[in-house]
């Protein structure tokens, strides 16, 4: 009679067998390692397993060599949150009933079942039943000891302790396991190190509670083992006369990238076999979460159905082309080849410190705590965070973006991966609805990037998604975009403290045996054909809620309630080179920007619960959650909350709604002013005034008004391509601001010697209002404009060349000179200087305070200018004021005063 | 002050001239151009409409090439001076030797047919002239060139046994039709190479005739003629390939056109020392047709089941390869030459024409080859390659009598015969330049280095993937020689 464990076991193993031979990436052709010396299996007690029969122990076959504790010791991979477990609701993720911030400890939503903490009345998952479901750990940490450090093979089996107990299906109640017999797991160091680890016998034996044989099962495949009908035969043929492992059987190595993406997700070295991944499967971690793909090839040679898939001739991750592989970045942190002193505790007059373990020290105790980064979902060792090289360790950026226009102002406000990860072409989760089940017991689940093409195919068309941008906080304490992908979710909860409700339950309420519960099937059934389909398994009313609710409380579950979150998953892989990056401005600076665009969360909330946003340490949720007309759900994010200023995608509405009604409103003052102008002269007998031609304005005063001229119209035209690219489709962004700015030093300049003439010649005079009976000047030409100009009267002040400006105009060019033009300048200048000299630009507060300031004296520009042109039609004839500033000669009145004045003389 | 009428005009001139010119300078600066490589490209001359000129009626070829002569007087002796005539290379001295050889079609041996010394009437078929049926055809004799091989364009012209037009060909329509020689000209022999579509080259065959630009970038995409890279000048034209010619002249590059540094990456440009833009850029050789890469000639003979692919009678066995992965050797553009009378290991495979260059041969490049083997006729007692007899009367491939066959070859040589012979293993490489892919198809790192097997670095010279152990530079600075 073979026990029942066991028996699972086989079955599992009869799968895992039939998986290996149809899995060419498991074949035992891998090489022998160059190096490594030949060793014996050793069981746990240190006796070799050809004798003992038992299963191997890592720890004694690795660890006669190599210091086992300390690796195991030290290893998140081993520990994924066992040491840090808090309690409920203390950990960083915020979440009421999360015990901590790791593989072990943190809830999520995508894999549901809650590890339940010691005293909670009601126990969902257990040690042994995490262990049996939650395979992507490596062994060691919680698959030894407890959550007090204790040994788990010494522990008293109880049916309350959540380390001791398992649910059994059978009975409905919870059962006591017995570590003693299943054994425990010890760190795995096959799973990493050695080329054909065999993940689906490892992962059949766990699945199967036979936890001792689980790393045993990792080596089926190898030839050092067979699966036989009583258990494990290790391979005679395969050992020396001492016991030891024959050479050829030696293939220890580094981890490869096949060793990491056993766990983490879709990757692979390998570009000649056309890639195939399932389309959204959680078996593929990190593809499932973000979409990310490692792989040197190119997308177009994969056997995906990806949308427009002949143009996409970039590979899927740009490292995995250029032959990087995981460790090159996720890197022991005491390897002594890419050890490197943090720029923080570096001393200031070291560049390099040559000085480093020996690679023998380094061998024996090869520190496994791998260098990592921030993402927002690795929550776990934040004490490593930002250990890895990040992009601009290896990558120079200011040699590689020379291209780029302000270089600086982009690095320091956009992540590379902003740019280098435009879109994911693999599908990513989307939505995860769980206050629903299928009947093969999964959520309504939702994925991004996916479509059918025609609806009757099965094959699914791979359109991609862009990812949101998202600010996150990096280790120097900078902040940038970075892209994100969103994964909303629903559940339900219960009681208080809140709990998600354990799944049997969840199963209890909705399913009965193979189908739903004729109750539910009543409820939900909307077109009575006896089934629910896929778009009627939704809790779209107050009565399904109710009724799902009432099914769960009938359970003993108090208060169930449907609470909903958005995880943010940062994404960091699947990057492309330069070739296929984002290159194009109008990308951001548009209406339609990447940076507001915004990431679609759900079709309809179950519920209509908001969801919650997931803390995290590092990201920032600035935006909103928005619905659409159409009921779905959706982030946007907002620049403009970030602290960004887009130009042309970021827009201060009432800025431009005062330039408008001040250009409009000179607009229409200038046409009423004019008309009643023309119907007073029409009226008016026309009366020979004697003019006199005068040479009002030398050569240079004509040249740098003219330039001048040119150069703020152009000015203005240009500012309104910036200000909004989106209704000049055809411009270049890019060459419109280079051209702006050009325009901006030759006004500059022109200006300045303008000024030096003016101060040189003393006709400076000109501009400067004397204060003597100023005002009543002042009053009296506003009167001549409101009144004398429809009578025909003649202009109360002369104009000269001595004296060219009417007291007025004074007024207008020492407001327009000393106020408008250098803040104008000014802030001019610092959004420019924003590349150059940042530090000045942020003191003023950065763009978001110096673009809609410089865009508000645009406007009064453009209005003045209308005002301006349209005075200039004052003269004795229309024309006169504008021909005199092109040839130089005047046609001015004769006053009589002057006349008078004249005859006196 | 003086009014002047135009002031406005210099006003306006002097405004926009300080307010355009400082955009112009910036948005378009000054700067390095990429060359463009279409200006490389040679004008094709304006083509002559020579059906007033030549009458006819023409009773052969060479009164067809005596009308051409009479207005093109030097053509003759043009093609007479270039390999398309002679067959034969200029004398060169080969590493190893003491005396200057020829090289060429009319004295060399390949591992395919073998020679056509002895075999004359049918090999000359693609001779750029008529009537070469023997050891005593004359050379001087400018009307027995053929200008029609290359100029006609009525797309009816071939050529039979020595040369001459086939029945049938209409040779009024063919010289009327004169114009620059078109892929279906060069195409007629270079194509087929070695008796049939696609055989020798590996990287010629008639799909290029009319290619889709997956096969060929240049003349799939941009309609390329043969002559646009093989440049000619005087009827010389340019080109050669070491299944031939051995020394290292008259080459094309593919830098003719296209700048060394045309990646916008740098790593990829930083390879172009040492990597021919070939091997990345021609992935795989036969993308449409196969071609022949093993060929036995010891299996001959037998009445077994025929098929032009893998087994004939009069040849042997074959094996035949499409999208072969070439084979990559280093190659500083000359080759080694096996010249009739030399010793062989018939143990061993012996190189016909070994490309020359090594890892410390600053002007060696990797190339890709395709490498055909195969087993020939040699002479057993005195260990050296024969050239057979193989078509025309007494040819093995009406006897079946290799004895025979290999005395009649040995007194057409002038390479006496033991009596005895066997079957030697030999090699072959041809260097590929054709059927490039276009730039989305070319290899990547990782096809080489990392896991990628294309190259085998120890092989090649290296310690290992030059990726991690360093280019030739540095290994020259560690000090490997």
């Amino acid at each position: 009679m073979i026990p029942t464990p066991l028996r699972h076991l086989l079955r599992a193993l009869g799968l895992a067998i039939v998986l290996l031979i149809f899995d060419g990436s498991t074949d035992a052709s891998a090489q022998t390692s160059p190096f490594h010396p030949t060793f014996p299996l050793l069981d746990a007690e240190g006796v070799n397993v050809l004798e003992s029969g038992l299963p191997i122990s890592t720890m004694r076959t690795c660890g006669a060599c190599h210091d086992a504790a300390f690796i195991e010791g030290h290893s998140f991979h081993a520990d994924v949150g066992l040491s840090t477990l808090t309690d409920p609701g203390s950990s960083a993720s915020g979440r009421p009933w999360d015990i901590g911030d790791g593989y072990f400890g943190q809830w999520n939503p995508l894999t549901y079942r809650y590890l339940s903490p010691k005293g909670d009345p009601v126990l969902d998952l257990t040690t042994p039943e995490w262990l049996q479901r939650f395979t992507r750990h490596a062994g060691g940490g919680p698959a030894v000891r407890n959550r007090d450090g204790q040994d788990l093979s010494a522990l008293t089996p109880s049916a309350e302790d959540p380390e001791t107990a398992i649910f059994d299906a059978q009975t409905g109640q919870m059962q006591a396991w017995d570590w003693q017999s299943s054994g425990t797991v010890e760190m795995n160091c096959f799973l990493c190190h050695i080329p054909q680890s065999n993940n689906e016998a490892r992962g059949a034996a766990l699945t199967a509670g036979v936890f001792a044989w689980a790393n045993t099962a990792t080596l089926l495949g190898t030839g050092l083992v067979e699966q036989e009908e009583n258990g494990w035969a290790y391979q005679l043929q395969a050992f020396d006369a001492d016991g030891s492992l024959l050479p050829e059987y030696v293939t220890v190595q580094d981890p490869k990238i096949r060793n990491c993406a056993q766990c983490h997700g879709y990757a692979s070295s390998d570009a000649a076999t056309a890639l195939a991944l399932d389309s959204c499967d959680a078996e593929d971690w990190s593809t499932y979460t973000t979409g990310q793909v490692v792989s040197p090839q190119r997308l177009a040679d994969s056997a995906l159905n990806l949308a427009g898939k002949e143009q996409l001739t970039r590979s899927w991750d740009i490292h995995a082309e250029r032959v990087l592989s995981c460790t090159d970045c996720h890197f022991s942190l005491n390897n002594p080849v890419y050890y490197q002193d943090a720029s923080q505790s570096r001393l200031e007059h070291l560049t390099f410190d040559p000085r480093r373990i020996d690679l023998g020290e380094y061998l024996y105790r090869p520190l496994h705590q791998f260098a990592k980064g921030n993402s927002a979902q690795g929550m776990l060792a934040p004490e490593l965070d930002d250990t890895l090289r990040r992009c601009e360790s290896c990558h120079d950026y200011d040699a590689a973006h020379t291209w780029l226009p302000y270089q600086q102002q982009h690095r320091a406000a956009v992540a590379c991966e902003t740019c280098h990860i435009p879109e994911l072409h693999a599908p990513a989760v989307q939505t995860a609805d769980w206050t629903v089940l299928t009947t093969d017991g999964s959520p309504a689940l939702d994925c991004r990037g996916i479509g059918y093409e025609d609806p009757a195919s099965a094959i699914p068309l791979l359109s991609g998604y862009q990812p949101v941008l998202l600010q996150r906080q990096n280790a120097d304490g900078s902040s940038k975009l970075f892209p994100y992908n969103l994964v909303a979710s629903w559940y339900w909860v219960y009681g208080d403290p809140q709990r998600p409700v354990p799944y049997r339950n969840l199963e209890a309420a909705w399913l009965d045996g193979e189908g739903y519960h004729a109750e539910v099937v009543a409820l939900f059934d909307a077109d009575g054909d006896g089934q629910i389909s896929t778009p009627e398994l939704k809790i779209d009313t107050p009565e399904k809620e109710a009724a799902i609710a009432a099914r769960l409380s009938a359970q003993g579950l108090d208060n169930p309630r449907i609470a909903g979150e958005v995880q943010p998953y940062s994404i960091h892989h699947s990057v492309a080179g330069g070739d296929s990056a984002i290159r194009e401005c109008r990308v951001c600076h548009g209406d339609d920007s990447r940076m507001g665009q915004s990431l679609l969360l759900a079709g309809s909330p179950p519920g209509g619960v908001a969801p919650q946003f997931v803390d995290n340490p590092s990201t920032r949720i600035t935006g909103d959650l928005i619905t659409d007309e159409a009921g779905r759900l959706l982030y946007a994010p907002s620049a403009a909350k970030d602290g960004l200023y887009v130009l042309g995608h970021n827009r201060v509405a009432w800025v431009d709604l005062i330039g408008l009604l001040a250009f409009f409103g000179t607009l229409v003052g200038i046409t009423a002013h004019g008309g009643l102008r023309w119907v007073a002269a029409m009226r008016r007998p026309s009366h020979a005034t004697r003019f006199e031609r005068v040479y009002m304005y030398g050569v240079y005063e004509r040249l740098w008004h003219w330039l001048q001229t040119a150069a703020i119209l152009l000015l203005i035209a240009t500012g309104l391509v910036i200000h909004r690219p989106d209704l000049f489709g055809a411009l270049s962004f890019r060459y419109t601001v280079l051209i702006h700015n050009v325009l901006a030093a030759i006004l500059v300049i022109n200006a300045a010697l303008s000024l030096f003439y003016h101060l040189a010649s003393g006709e400076i005079r000109q501009f400067l209002p004397r204060p003597y009976g100023f005002f009543d000047q002042a009053i009296e030409q506003a009167k001549f404009y409101v009144d004398g100009i429809f009578r025909g009267r003649e202009h109360p002040f002369e104009k000269t060349p001595d004296r060219k400006l009417n007291p007025l105009q004074q007024l207008t060019y020492f407001a327009i000179l000393n106020v408008l033009l250098p803040l104008q300048i000014l802030t001019g200048l610092l959004m420019w200087g924003e590349q150059r000299f940042p530090g000045a630009t942020d003191t003023v507060g950065g763009l978001p305070f110096l673009g809609p300031f410089h865009t508000l004296i645009a406007w009064l520009f453009a209005a003045f200018i209308v005002l301006h042109v349209y005075l200039t039609t004052t003269g004795p004839t229309p024309m006169a004021g504008i021909r005199a500033m092109i040839m130089g000669w005047d046609e001015v009145e004769v006053h009589s005063r002057s006349q008078e004045a004249k005859s006196h003389t | 002050m003086r009014d002047f009428k135009y002031v406005w005009v210099l006003g306006l001139l002097a405004t926009l001239l300080i307010v355009f010119v400082p955009i112009a300078l910036l948005v378009f600066p000054v700067g390095e151009e990429k060359p463009d490589p279409w200006t490389a490209l040679p004008p094709h001359p304006q083509p002559t409409d020579h059906r007033a000129l030549l009458k006819g009626p023409f009773d052969d070829g060479p009164a067809v090439t005596a009308a051409c002569l009479s207005c093109h007087e030097d053509a003759a002796q043009q093609v007479m001076h270039t390999s398309h005539w002679t067959w034969e290379s200029e004398p060169v001295l080969l590493p190893g030797r003491d005396e200057p050889v020829t090289t060429g079609k009319k004295n060399s041996i390949n591992n395919f047919c073998i020679g056509i010394q002895s075999n004359w009437p049918s090999c000359t078929t693609c001779h750029a002239g008529y009537g070469w049926k023997d050891a005593d055809f004359d050379f001087s004799d400018e009307t027995a060139v053929d200008c029609l091989v290359c100029h006609d364009t009525s797309g009816q012209y071939a050529k039979t046994k020595t040369g001459i037009p086939a029945e049938g060909v209409d040779l009024v329509a063919a010289a009327q039709s004169a114009g620059i020689p078109t892929r279906q000209n060069c195409g007629s022999c270079h194509f087929s190479g070695g008796g049939g579509d696609a055989v020798k080259h590996g990287d010629l065959d008639q799909s290029l005739f009319y290619p889709a630009e997956s096969i060929d970038v240049h003349m799939g995409r941009h309609n390329f003629l043969c002559i646009d890279c093989h440049r000619t000048t005087d009827h010389l034209i340019g080109g050669r390939s070491i299944s031939v010619s051995v020394d290292d002249t008259n080459n094309i590059a593919c830098t003719d056109c296209h700048s060394t540094n045309v990646h916008a990456d740098e790593r990829l440009n930083a390879h172009t020392d040492a990597v021919a833009c070939q091997t990345c850029h021609i992935p795989e050789g036969a993308v449409r047709e196969a071609t022949k890469m093993h060929w036995d000639w010891s299996t001959a003979g037998q009445d077994l089941p025929e098929d032009d692919h893998s087994y004939l009678k009069i040849k042997g066995s074959f094996t035949y390869e499409r999208n072969f992965v070439p084979e990559y050797h280093w190659f500083n553009g000359s080759s080694d030459r096996y010249i009739l009378g030399d010793l062989i290991d018939p143990e061993e495979f012996t190189p016909i024409n070994q490309p020359l260059g090594d890892l410390h041969d600053a002007d060696a490049k990797i190339w890709p080859f395709k490498v055909h083997r195969a087993s020939q006729i040699y002479d057993a007692e005195y260990d050296r390659l024969i050239v057979p007899k193989t078509a025309g009367e007494g040819g093995y491939w009406t006897e079946f009598d290799w004895d025979l066959a290999a005395r009649l070859g040995g007194e057409a040589t002038g390479l006496p015969y033991s009596g005895s012979y066997g079957f030697a293993p030999t090699e072959m490489y041809w260097p590929l330049s054709h059927m490039v892919a276009p730039t989305a198809g070319a290899l990547q790192c990782n096809d080489c280095h990392g896991e990628g097997d294309r190259l085998d670095w120890e092989a090649l010279g290296y310690y290992g993937d030059p990726l991690v152990w360093g280019s030739r530079t540095r290994m020259q600075k560690i000090g490997s020689r």
